[in-house]
């Protein structure tokens, strides 16, 4: 609940930093020692410790494993802040309003990681994802922004009316919100609860971009101003996952063998056609788009699975994945050619800047040493172990192969092709914290146990 | 038969028989007015139900608010029967499919389920009076309630950085 309360009142604080301070440094410095905060007091969280102690009426729990996820997005939360904020102040000339709602957006993350009814949790994907269209519509000069923003807003206003009906039809069957409630085994399996899980399903799917409702993906992502994509694909889409896991195995757990099959179908398709539409692609924005859609498909993993494993590895995968997605799209955002041929010969002019990049790219991935082999290793690992479906697990390996040629043709770009000199402003703030965020992902590549150990406290 | 039942027959057959012009009316501006009446006969099924909060609130915001600003909208944007876009038939035809099916799966769940004759209260029920609804609102559901202030908070501010000049 500290959390909570801080990144709420956080936003609203940002707010009339804006107004106090003309200088285009405070928002940043608030917004970063904003997020230092929220790692404290989840932290706090994560020992117990309640700075207001209401009566939450059991709506919202923070028990350590979600503590330790709160923790963790606050830590990219912090990385992206430190990463962004010149780059949001360039785009919109006042970062501050724009910062106030990432904090706004944060204060919907920690909601949906901590639900314990279904109220809850609409109320926190919804102040996830309302910010989020506003930010994805910022480039207000530009038409791909706008577009891109009145796309997600129609299509996640849709997705969200598909899940008031779940609720509704969840809470006409049996009268309460309480997920706990819920999960009762077969004396629930009503048709209505089944068209409930179904409609739930269909909607959280969209909010974390699965196929098949993912069409809207590729187009937002792209048109959205490149900081703020970085932001909307990394702890937006973790906390999404986190919640979809949460609720499907707090409400409907008994009855997993009832939609274990439906959560296979949307990873294979998932996997299957995230990978093969990023090869495709000349962008390498567009790419990482449909990429993140592939690496959904890897985290669906954690939903077919449900055990132990799975949990441990989805918090594990949203961290390798947000820390390696901010890094990448943080050096793509001061890029002015953003095909590949705009990364030919980078690493001759800027060997530097080239090097995070491949450090990233590899942990996208999936290379060993970096966290997100064992990102992959831990959602597979989980996979097997329920021991069905051993095709689904093959498939993912080898899509995970494709994944590997497009993240590696930016690196050949870099690397092994001629290109011109190009300007790429960073400051030296911007390269400590590449530094710094390329060195959480190879020390989680070698001790992946300390987020395990985190979660599992 | 009762006067309520009497009452409950029209409502039901006005907001079906409303919803379904509204569907295929083809003035934008006909299909608003014929929303509007779809939600003056829910309101009704909410009064006979003696919920009387939720019927004005439905009536202010739903039938009053948002229905003028699209009303608005519809206008400013001058769409009419001649400049509605075409649409691909196999789109057409994948839609008709696609909400057919969800359709056929909601009416099987709800035949099938036991809803029937499991009334919470009946019409003297005091579940939808204003005070019973504070009294809940302020115990059991404060928290969300609280929180909700969020949402509407950085919408509020989403909406002045839309509309802001700069």
């Amino acid at each position: 609940m500290n959390s909570i309360i801080l990144s709420a009142l956080w936003g609203v604080l940002m707010m009339y930093t804006g107004v106090v301070s003309r200088s285009n440094k405070a928002p940043g410095i608030m917004a970063a020692l904003g997020a230092a905060l929220l790692m404290g007091a989840a932290w706090l969280d994560l020992n117990g410790v309640s700075l207001a102690p209401f009566d939450l009426h059991g709506m919202l729990e923070f028990p350590p494993y979600v503590s330790g996820f709160i923790l963790l997005m606050s830590l990219c939360l912090l990385l992206y802040v430190l990463l962004s904020n010149d780059e949001i102040d360039r785009l919109t000339g006042h970062s501050a309003d724009y910062l106030a709602l990432i904090f706004f957006v944060m204060t919907g993350v920690i909601i949906v990681a901590s639900f314990k009814t279904l109220l809850m949790m609409f109320l926190g994907v919804e102040i996830m994802s309302i910010p989020l269209y506003i930010l994805a519509a910022s480039d207000k000069r530009n038409l791909k922004s706008n577009e891109a923003g009145l796309k997600y807003f129609l299509m996640g206003s849709f997705s969200t009316g598909i899940m008031l009906m779940g609720i509704a039809l969840l809470y006409g069957s049996f009268g309460t919100f309480y997920t706990a409630a819920l999960n009762i085994g077969f004396l629930a399996l009503s048709p209505l609860t089944l068209a409930g899980i179904v409609l739930l399903m269909v909607s959280m799917a969209f909010k974390v971009s699965a196929a098949p409702f993912h069409f809207w993906t590729p187009d937002v992502y792209d048109g959205t101003p490149s900081v703020f994509t970085s932001f909307m694909a990394t702890i937006v889409k973790a906390a999404a996952f986190f919640g979809f896991l949460r609720l499907f195995e707090g409400a409907f757990g008994k009855l997993h063998e009832q939609w274990q099959i439906l959560t296979a179908i949307i990873t294979a398709a998932t996997l299957l056609i995230g990978n093969l539409t990023a090869v495709f692609q000349q962008s390498v924005k567009r790419m990482l788009a449909y990429s993140s859609i592939a690496q959904a498909g890897f985290m669906m993993f954690a939903l077919f699975a449900m055990n132990a494993t799975a949990r441990q590895g989805l918090v594990l995968y949203g961290v390798s994945y947000s820390l390696a997605t901010i890094g990448v799209f943080a050096v793509l955002a001061k890029m002015k050619d953003q095909t590949f041929e705009g990364f030919n010969g980078l690493a001759t002019h800027k060997p530097f800047l080239a090097l995070m990049l491949t450090v990233y790219l590899l942990s996208l991935a999936g290379i060993p040493l970096t966290a997100g082999f064992f990102a992959k290793y831990y959602m597979l690992l989980a996979a097997l172990k329920t021991g069905q479906m051993l095709w689904l697990v093959i498939l993912a390996v080898l899509s995970a192969a494709v994944g590997i040629y497009y993240y590696f043709r930016v690196i050949q770009a870099m690397y092994f092709k001629e290109g011109a000199d190009q300007e790429v402003e960073t400051s030296s703030g911007f390269r400590a914290t590449l530094l710094v965020t390329a060195v959480i992902i190879v020390l989680l590549g070698v001790h992946p146990d300390w987020v395990i150990a985190l979660v599992n406290y | 038969m009762s006067i309520t039942q009497i009452l409950f027959w029209f409502l039901s057959a006005l907001s079906i028989l409303s919803a379904l012009m509204m569907v295929t009316s083809r003035n934008p501006v006909h299909s608003v007015l014929w929303l509007i009446l779809v939600f003056f006969a829910i309101s009704g099924h909410y009064i006979l139900m003696n919920a009387q909060f939720l019927a004005i609130v439905n009536m202010i915001v739903y039938a009053g608010a948002i229905m003028v600003l699209f009303l608005f909208v519809i206008m400013l944007m001058n769409m009419n029967a001649e400049t509605e876009p075409q649409k691909n038939k196999w789109l057409k035809m994948a839609g008709a499919i696609g909400s057919g099916t969800l359709l056929l799966v909601l009416v099987a769940a709800l035949r099938d389920s036991e809803l029937r004759g499991r009334t919470l209260e009946g019409p003297e029920g005091t579940i939808g009076l204003v005070k019973q609804l504070g009294a809940v609102l302020f115990t059991d559901y404060v928290v969300p309630f609280e929180i909700s202030s969020v949402l509407f908070l950085s919408a509020m501010v989403g909406a002045v950085l839309i509309g802001k000049k700069d």
